[in-house]
């Protein structure tokens, strides 16, 4: 081989072959465009026309209105208003920048304010409306419609929006809408939701969503050459959401909120014949109103880092040792075992001694010789040591779930959490060791390991109320179409008996009735002229036991190892159609911190019924208080 | 060197309108894709592009003033200064669309990828003339040009712009074939090709991937990947025989189709033009090739053959590579279409590149004296 001079040996005619091959291969290829092109435009040309022009007429999406949501007397709590917004669409002027400014001037002359958007300028596509104001005033309105002359591009779009009636009161309950988010479009497996779409997030507004958004409705308009709709070809009509009822009762709710507002707690009312929550309000809580599209980051940051979480419902998700509350239950258990009678009798001398350990009653100076009805009446904390190491663990665990705690009540609400009650396989599957005989003690008392929610402790107490039904607590009345039948009616529905005869449960409500009314009593601010109510307080512990040193010198520093207040009752005596529980957190004793939030509904909802008003009880009368007297 | 009357009197008109006429398809055609957007921009593409084209122009003067055999003796100058373009490009450039392609040089964003295609082809054109070897090529032999190829490949390709990385390997695979390679050579070179073809499958992103299964069957994503490809093919198709008129693509005026300015022009194109439009361009793209073929035939010397060679089969090359995606028939790859896709870089190097095939072309008259 070798190195050719370069410019004199040069004879192109030696690559001609070679260029000719290489210019075949080029042609034959550009031939094979020129053929599919032939193929696509000529032979499928007609058939790809009809595709083009179908592709001219583009879908729209009607968004349906949102159902109401009623109380269970037909007022109307969530509905929907228009709301305006300034949309600007790209096609119509020519500069946007030049728009704004003008806007910027114009709501300057009036002292308003315009939000700028640094991200406008990327967002442009032609035919695409981007919304630049969302949920004006109607000053702002008046000020763009009277100027629209001026501001070629700029439109008012009128969307429907949510509108949330008694401000914070039910927050937790109705939930807010938000717009879909990528996570909740990725679970759909429904295809019901595009993007785009608002979606309940919270509460009622997302638990019972499928009912309420209705079905989008899609208009087929044609767009001209330019893009603007020239004409609706066809349309399906958007269906609107249905309507709910739930069963609170709006003015007790406000009563209850009243209570506890500015606090922090929680308070279920409930009508033990049925098991329809007539109350359920927690505190502190948050202004619905504020998501409305889309709520301020300042305003979810405040939100989220509440040291009281303003957007838990206490009620449902809220855990508590059950304290005293405890106690009939516990008395329940010993009674039906046979382990105690009515007229057995404990010495209290504000101490029991367990092992090595000393459990304290409340009553540093002891209650002396008390019977069960004392024991319940004066909330005797060493009686019910004895009954509860006689019981053992797995007995109480027995009874506990019998009434229904240690799992989720069903109601019909997203986050209820299902409480604990401890058993001696629960503790070695969560912690590894084995039971001790002293945490029986402690747990008699309704402290130690034992958690419940608020309305957990209600329903217990309304199925010794009702002569033993347990119910599946129903916040949702019906659903209703958007033309007001009724689609859907929830019907009271049992879960079960408690494990408990009824001339316990008359035994038990006995002592119910004593504890509110009679001397010594330590529910006595639920004493009203009627004599009729029955109830319990309870105090739960944050902190240890208060044998532990630390632990009561720490309960002195700060207010959040302060206990929580419990009060459950039910009213009247006989045939009991009212039940209330209250949790108020670091509020101290239960008899003074709880108790007087009771009263307040039991009062309103007597004295609302008051003049002629019939209430059908659901439930068969039964009789109670054989023992009265 | 002093001025020659006769670099007026040889200059290839031919080529030139070709070359012009493609120019100002590509302006109104640019102008029908934005059409529905004028309203909307300050600053339409299709002035920008005209702009372009005026610094094309200038390009491409300076290159055909500049004797070829002058710019090849500084040809692995010239590479090593895209090579470093392109590695700042690495460092420092811009990233737009999740690739990373620009550097900004004296305020203008410019590609150092695009200029790498022409300074690629000058390389090896330097190199097979200086090492010509009658009766073909060994693998060894072709270890430097593979190397010339290579580095700026690897760069592109993590770009990530698996188009142009692979336009520089089929030029260089089609100058191979031209200055001869051993059959041996070529039969080994061949089978650790295809040994190594699936192994590169797994270098692909996931969106590659699905791009090129894609091809196979549009309808696999048709929200998704395949958009691009239905609505293209519903541009072209629905243009007929006869197009629907200038302005009057309704596919392309309501912006049904993605890219329409870019690696989408033909769609817009034929659908306004139909297959008699589409003809037309193709008829003309191949014109531009065989009269490419004809300069290189008529070169004076292998150099300027092979630079002819280069640039001529680096035009055909995207031009059939574009099409087939617009129409279908190749996977989506994002190589633009010569002449008429807007982009200042590609408009520019392209246009410098004709210069240089113009270079070539005169000079054979005067290498003959």
């Amino acid at each position: 081989m070798k190195i050719r001079d370069r410019l004199n040996g040069h004879d192109a005619s030696e690559y001609r072959p070679k260029m000719k091959i290489l210019f075949a291969i080029v042609a034959v290829c550009l031939s094979i465009l020129i053929v599919r092109l032939w193929y696509l435009q000529v032979i499928r040309g007609d058939e790809l026309k009809q595709r083009s022009e179908n592709n001219s007429i583009r879908l729209r999406k009607i968004v349906p209105s949102r159902g109401y949501i009623m109380d269970r007397n037909g007022l109307v709590l969530v509905e929907n208003q228009p709301a305006f917004n300034i949309v600007y669409v790209p096609n119509r002027a020519k500069d946007i920048h030049g728009i704004l400014k003008k806007m910027e001037h114009l709501y300057a002359e009036n002292s308003l304010s315009f939000p700028s958007d640094p991200f406008l300028n990327k967002s442009i596509k032609p035919f695409v409306p981007i919304k630049l104001e969302k949920n004006i005033s109607r000053e702002k309105l008046a000020l763009v419609e009277t100027n629209a002359i001026d501001l070629p591009g700029i439109s008012i779009e009128v969307v429907p929006v949510r509108k949330y009636s008694g401000d914070k009161m039910m927050s937790q309950i109705i939930g807010y809408i938000g717009e879909i988010s990528q996570k909740e479009l990725e679970k759909n497996e429904t295809g019901d939701y595009s993007s785009g779409d608002f979606i309940g997030k919270q509460g009622i507004e997302r638990y019972l969503d499928p009912y309420l958004r209705g079905k989008n409705g899609a208009e087929r308009v044609e767009v001209n050459a330019l893009g603007r709709t020239l004409k609706t070809v066809g349309a399906i009509e958007p269906t609107p959401g249905h309507n709910i009822v739930l069963t609170i009762d709006y003015a007790l709710q406000k009563t209850a909120w009243d209570a506890i507002d500015g606090k922090a707690g929680s308070v279920v009312v409930m009508d033990p014949r049925d098991g329809s929550i007539l109350v359920m309000a927690s505190s502190p809580s948050f202004d619905s109103n504020l998501f409305l599209g889309g709520i301020s980051f300042a305003d979810w940051e405040r939100l989220a880092s509440d040291p009281l979480y303003p957007m838990e419902n206490r009620a449902i998700s809220g855990q508590y040792p059950p304290g005293s509350t405890y106690k009939p239950i516990i008395a329940a258990a010993a009674l039906q075992e046979g382990i105690i009678t009515p007229d057995t009798t404990f010495f209290c001398d504000g101490t029991f001694s367990f092992g090595n350990r000393t459990f304290r009653c409340w009553q540093k100076h002891g209650h002396g010789n008390v019977n069960l009805h004392r024991a319940i009446v004066e909330s005797c904390d060493v009686y019910f040591y004895n009954v509860g190491k006689m019981l053992g663990v797995d007995k109480l665990h027995e009874y506990a779930r019998g009434f229904g705690l240690g799992e989720q009540t069903g109601v019909d609400l997203p986050r209820e959490k299902s409480g604990l009650v401890p058993s001696k396989q629960w503790k070695m599957k969560r912690f590894g060791n084995a039971w001790q005989p002293g945490e029986t003690i402690s747990i008699s008392i309704g402290q130690g390991y034992n958690l419940v929610t608020p309305l957990q402790l209600l329903n217990a107490y309304c199925a010794l109320a009702n002569g033993g039904t347990l119910y599946r607590p129903i916040i949702i009345r019906r659903i209703d179409t958007p033309d007001g039948k009724p689609y859907k009616v929830f019907n009271p529905e049992k879960r079960g008996k408690i494990p408990v005869s009824q001339k316990n449960i008359d035994i038990l409500n006995y002592a119910l009735w004593g504890v509110v009314n009679e001397g010594g009593g330590t529910g006595y601010a639920l004493r009203r002229a009627e004599a009729d109510v029955c109830g319990k307080t309870g105090t739960s512990q944050v902190v240890g036991l208060p044998s532990d040193e630390k632990a009561r010198r720490l309960k002195q520093m700060a207010l959040r190892y302060k206990d929580h207040a419990l009060f459950v009752c039910f009213a009247p005596y006989k045939n009991p159609e009212i039940a209330v529980a209250v949790v108020m957190e670091n509020a101290g004793g239960g008899g003074a911190a709880a108790a007087p939030v009771a009263r307040k509904i039991i009062d309103a909802y007597f004295n609302a019924k008051t003049p002629v008003k019939k209430r059908q009880p659901l439930m068969a009368d039964h009789t109670a208080g054989e023992n009265r007297g | 060197m002093k001025f020659d009357r006769r670099l007026f009197t040889s200059f290839d008109w031919t080529l030139f309108s070709v070359v012009l006429g493609l120019v100002i398809i590509g302006i109104v055609n640019i102008y029908s894709a934005g059409f529905s957007m004028h309203e909307i921009k300050q600053n339409p593409q299709y002035i920008k592009q005209i702009q372009w084209v005026i610094v094309g122009l200038a390009a491409m003067v300076v290159a055909f003033c500049i004797d070829y055999r002058i710019i090849a003796r500084y040809a692995y100058v010239i590479y090593g200064i895209s090579l470093l373009l392109l590695i700042a490009v690495f460092l420092y450039g811009t990233t737009t669309n999740g690739s990373q392609r620009w550097i900004i040089l004296w305020g203008f964003s410019f590609q150092p990828s695009e200029l790498m295609k022409l300074t690629v082809i000058i390389a090896l054109a330097k190199f097979f003339d200086d090492y010509n070897l009658t009766g073909g090529y060994e693998l060894r032999d072709l270890c430097v040009p593979f190397l010339i190829m290579l580095a700026p490949f690897l760069l592109i390709i993590k770009q990530p712009d698996l188009g142009t990385a692979l336009i520089l390997a089929i030029i260089f695979v089609s100058m191979v074939i031209f200055v001869g390679i051993r059959f041996k050579s070529f039969l080994i070179a061949c089978c650790t090709g295809l040994l190594l073809a699936p192994l590169s499958w797994f270098f692909l992103k996931e969106y590659q991937k699905e791009r090129i299964l894609t091809v196979f069957n549009p309808e696999r994503d048709p929200l998704g990947t395949g958009y691009h490809i239905i609505q293209s093919i519903i541009a072209v198709g629905s243009g007929g025989i006869f197009g629907k008129g200038y302005l009057k693509g309704t596919q392309t005026q309501l912006q049904f189709l993605p890219e329409q300015h870019t690696d989408f022009v033909f769609s817009v194109f034929a659908e306004e033009w139909g297959f008699l439009g589409g003809f037309l361009l193709v008829f003309m793209f191949l014109m531009l090739i065989l009269w490419g073929f004809k300069i290189a035939l008529h070169s004076r010397d292998l150099l300027g053959t092979l630079i002819a060679y280069g640039i001529t089969m680096l035009i055909f090359w995207k031009v059939f590579i574009n099409i087939g995606m617009v129409l279908g028939i190749l996977p989506v790859v994002g190589i633009p279409l010569p002449f008429l896709s807007y982009g200042g870089s590609a408009i520019v190097v392209l246009m410098m590149g004709i210069g240089i095939l113009m270079n070539v072309s005169m000079r054979r008259f005067i290498l003959q004296s």
